[in-house]
């Protein structure tokens, strides 16, 4: 058995970077005869069109695209991704300066769209189409169908402008490196609380409508049925029987979703001015940063495999719990 | 077990919200906070490209002269900075330069004329690529526009320092206006590299102010540089520059106080803004326009073959004069700038008062005019269909502009519909910009709509004159003999007030002309808190002197 999922996943692994391989060689044609020139903004307009030219061949855009990619790949395979045209300093670099943020941002606020999700999917089958289960519903789709922007900017107005209790942008205060550890961890607290609520509602009820209708599945199966009749109590039914069959198929989800953060959450980063992944891959294809655009992609799609490779592993060794304890 | 959970929550909550509660230093007071939209990606003098990039590495990084703007006389005036005094020779071939001995690197290490020699050197080095390499024309340069040094530079001690200009040039004090770089931090570098090494080097400077912290895509904290001869003990403590993209958002925080400058403010926000106690706006004529350029070649013609063909719609002076009149240009500027701009004629921006030609008057919106002038040159509306043509072919075409800019979007809707009013069948299409300026530079389109802003000094040159291949900036293919004759005589004239009259007469000859529709001049606005004093706005930007600010008490 171990055997087996020992191959699957190297499989698994192979097949990855076969893809993540496909994905950067598409891009880098697909950049290059995309229009628009990332040289332009660097070529004065009162130089000659002979030291233009200067400027544009130091950019190696020249070569034949066949050599350009040759030398892509063999950098590639070294670690290097080239040198960012708008930054100009390695692109790894320039992704070091954005990705713990996205990191972190993403997991805190996955974190709580995982738990606020479970919980209130909880609360809800507590008693269904109850007095909170409905409400819980409807509040949800409510706040699902506005978009983030627009709760964005509603916090800002209502926790920044009006009650002040929040600051509307940034990562951290102008004086944060004077403050002590503890008042570092306030700054960041208190500018991440609007940002995180932003990003997470969405999330939130995602999670929270997935695991509703999946714990209301689960328990109308004839296996609880069975189990109430031998007297198990519902507290017991739910934890030990209930939950797991429940949140196997939501593995899969929280993969993709977890995946789709860390690729960037370019609204909340925009609204509350955030340094991260979002932003600089966005700026990056708008000023045809060509290495730059190649590099974030290159992380975040394996950030996706990753997550993704992670969610199956775990959704197999759950499967084989639930198998042996059926079995038993 | 109820009550252990909620000791447990109740115990987060406090974690995570009492260290907020207990609200950090006090606000600093003398710190002034600028909004800018995006993170600089260089502050390295030699490559700085943009405009906010260019401001902050100024205040960094101290240049020979400074320049301010003379409202009287609307040109700009020539002030010391690290050059506490200056002598041009008779024929104004050299000037002899007294360097201040009182200015020290942020490392302790004293500037001298060393630094200024080394400057020009890494300026004009083709392995450095800055962004100056190319422009330096006045001077003795080799065959790969580096500058010739000896010829150049004589040391005469490490304050007194002569420089010699090309034979027979005109140099001005632009010609030595730029930031000057220190010799022993970047000799050390190897001048390929120059380019990618911000991060090693350490920011050494002798400027107004000095960086104190770079928060990458945060904020960029500048504080003043106590040893500079502009250090103003009364003056604020800190310069901040805030990265907000978002307009709207810096908008807010500026009225919520949480920045005090924001510049570029659209014409739609200055009631609000005017209506908040705290702030006040300021708006200046600026020297940014708008304008329609009509394509005076044939752009397919002169990408293949090279050679100048009249452009078969727009070729004509006479057509392009009726589409100027049929553009109602004040409906623009009323209704999307509230007035907040100006139409314009020519190239010449008004600031610039003693070049500008106040004797010509603007092409008024006159649809019947437009007409007139079109059937004039056989654009007809022969079956009565209400659309023109001339020879079986219809008066047709697409007018392209970039997109993500409100203003010329309204514009360009407003045109159209006024084009189709006199029966031009023209279609308008917005573009991602790099692929539009890709484009436009590469002269593929027959009509589109963009903007310049004029240098200072003016230079018209490098955008109108007719030699195409030396002058890609002339996007629209104009060509006046006249013109460059007036252009090739600024270039080699010494007075000002010839040069003024020159400028005159080539606005004149291009209202003649209307190589392109010029739309409208913009307002440069800018709103700021009113606890700074000393604060002003020049086409310069207000940024500038910006060290003579202070905070009201």
């Amino acid at each position: 058995m171990n055997k087996e999922i020992t191959k699957t996943i190297i499989k698994r692994i192979l097949s990855s970077i076969l893809v993540l391989f496909l994905l950067i060689t598409f891009l880098f044609f697909l950049l290059r005869v995309s229009p628009g020139t990332p040289y332009q903004k660097f070529v004065s307009p009162e130089l000659s069109p002979k030291l233009s030219s200067i400027v544009k061949k130091s950019f190696n855009l020249d070569s034949p695209l066949p050599n350009q990619y040759k030398s892509f790949i063999i950098n590639l395979v070294q670690g290097d991704f080239g040198i960012s045209y708008t930054y100009r300093i390695p692109v790894i670099e320039v992704i070091k300066n954005y990705l713990p943020f996205t990191l972190i941002f993403s997991l805190i606020s996955f974190v709580i769209q995982l738990s606020l999700g479970f919980l209130l999917a909880l609360i809800s089958v507590k008693k269904i189409n109850g007095f909170l289960d409905s409400t819980i519903s409807k509040t949800s789709l409510f706040f699902y169908s506005i978009p983030s922007f627009v709760i964005g900017v509603f916090l800002i107005l209502i926790f920044s402008d009006w009650l002040n209790i929040f600051p509307s942008s940034g990562l951290n205060s102008f004086d944060f490196n004077s403050y002590t550890l503890l008042g570092k961890l306030a700054d960041y607290t208190t500018h991440m609380i609007l940002p995180l609520i932003t990003l997470s509602l969405g999330g939130i009820i995602i999670f929270y409508k997935y695991l509703r209708d999946n714990l209301v599945e689960v328990y109308n199966k004839s296996f609880v049925e069975n189990l109430r009749m031998h007297g198990f109590s519902e507290k017991y039914i739910t934890r030990k029987h209930v939950i797991p069959n429940a949140i196997s198929p939501l593995i899969s989800v929280v993969g993709v979703e977890l995946g789709l953060l860390f690729g960037g959450t370019l609204i909340t980063e925009v609204i509350f001015s955030l340094p991260g992944m979002g932003r600089l891959t966005v700026n990056a294809i708008l000023s045809r940063d060509y290495p730059l655009v190649i590099g974030c992609t290159f992380v975040v799609g394996t950030l996706i495999i990753i997550t993704n490779l992670a969610a199956d592993i775990i959704k197999a060794k759950l499967d084989k719990r639930l198998l042996k304890g059926i079995l038993n | 077990m109820r009550s252990k959970k909620l000791y447990i929550i109740v115990l987060l909550l406090i974690i995570i919200f009492l260290p907020s509660c207990q609200q950090q230093s006090p606000l600093n007071s003398n710190r002034v906070v600028v909004a800018i939209s995006s993170d600089v990606q260089s502050l390295n003098p030699l490559f700085v490209m943009n405009y906010d990039e260019g401001n902050i590495s100024e205040l960094l990084y101290a240049s020979l002269v400074q320049h301010d703007w003379d409202f009287q006389k609307g040109e700009m005036d020539t002030e010391p900075m690290l050059a506490k005094s200056w002598e041009w020779n008779k024929d104004s071939s050299s000037i002899t330069l007294n360097l201040r001995k009182d200015v020290k690197w942020s490392d302790g290490k004293p500037f001298t004329a060393n630094d200024v020699v080394f400057s020009f050197d890494v300026y004009s080095d083709p392995q450095v690529q800055s962004r100056l390499y190319g422009t330096f024309k006045h001077f003795y340069l080799d065959s790969a526009s580096h500058i010739i040094l000896k010829k150049t530079f004589i040391v005469e001690n490490p304050y007194k320092l002569v420089i010699n200009f090309k034979k027979g040039s005109i140099p001005t004090f632009y010609d030595i206006d730029f930031p000057i770089v220190p010799r022993h931090i970047f000799e050390s570098i190897d001048r390929k590299n120059l380019i990618t090494a911000e991060k090693e080097m350490k920011p050494v400077t002798d400027g107004p102010f000095s960086l104190a912290e770079w928060d990458r895509n945060q904020s960029i904290i500048l504080k003043p540089n106590k040893q500079s001869f502009s250090y103003n003990p009364n003056g604020i403590s800190e310069l901040i520059f805030k990265i907000v993209p978002d307009y709207n958002s810096q908008i807010n925080q500026l009225k919520k106080g949480e920045i005090d400058l924001v510049q570029d403010i659209k014409a739609d926000d200055i009631h609000s803004l005017k209506e908040n106690s705290k702030l006040d706006v300021l708006s200046l004529k600026g020297r940014d326009y708008d304008y329609i350029g009509w394509n005076n070649i044939d752009p397919k013609i002169y990408n293949t073959t090279r050679k100048l063909v009249p452009n078969k719609l727009f070729g004509d002076p006479i057509v392009r004069s009726a589409l100027t009149y049929a553009i109602n240009r004040n409906e623009i500027l009323k209704e999307f700038l509230d007035n907040h701009g100006e139409i314009a004629i020519g190239p010449v921006a008004p600031i610039f008062k003693n070049a500008y030609d106040t004797s010509l008057i603007f092409r008024s919106y006159n649809p019947q005019k437009a007409k007139d002038l079109l059937a004039s040159r056989g654009w007809k509306d022969i079956n009565n269909t209400g659309k023109l043509s001339k020879n079986g072919k219809e008066f047709s075409f697409t007018l392209y502009y970039p997109s993500g800019n409100p203003r010329r979007k309204f514009a360009a809707s407003i045109i159209q519909n006024n084009l189709r009013a006199i029966g031009i069948n023209i279609k308008t299409e917005k573009m991602e910009p790099e692929v539009f300026f890709q484009k436009m530079y590469n002269r593929e389109f027959d009509a589109w709509m963009a903007g310049w802003s004029v240098p200072i000094p003016i230079d018209l040159k490098t955008y109108w004159y007719s030699n195409l291949d030396d002058t890609p900036m002339n996007i629209y293919g104009y060509n006046d003999k006249n013109v460059d004759l007036l252009l090739d005589k600024i270039e080699n004239e010494k007075s000002t007030v010839r040069s003024d009259n020159n400028y005159k007469k080539i606005q004149q000859l291009m209202y003649h002309d209307e190589p392109v529709t010029f739309l409208y001049w913009i307002d440069n606005i800018i709103a700021y808190n009113k606890r700074i004093k000393n604060m002003s706005n020049s086409p310069l930007g207000p940024l500038h002197h910006c060290w003579d600010w202070s905070i009201k008490k």
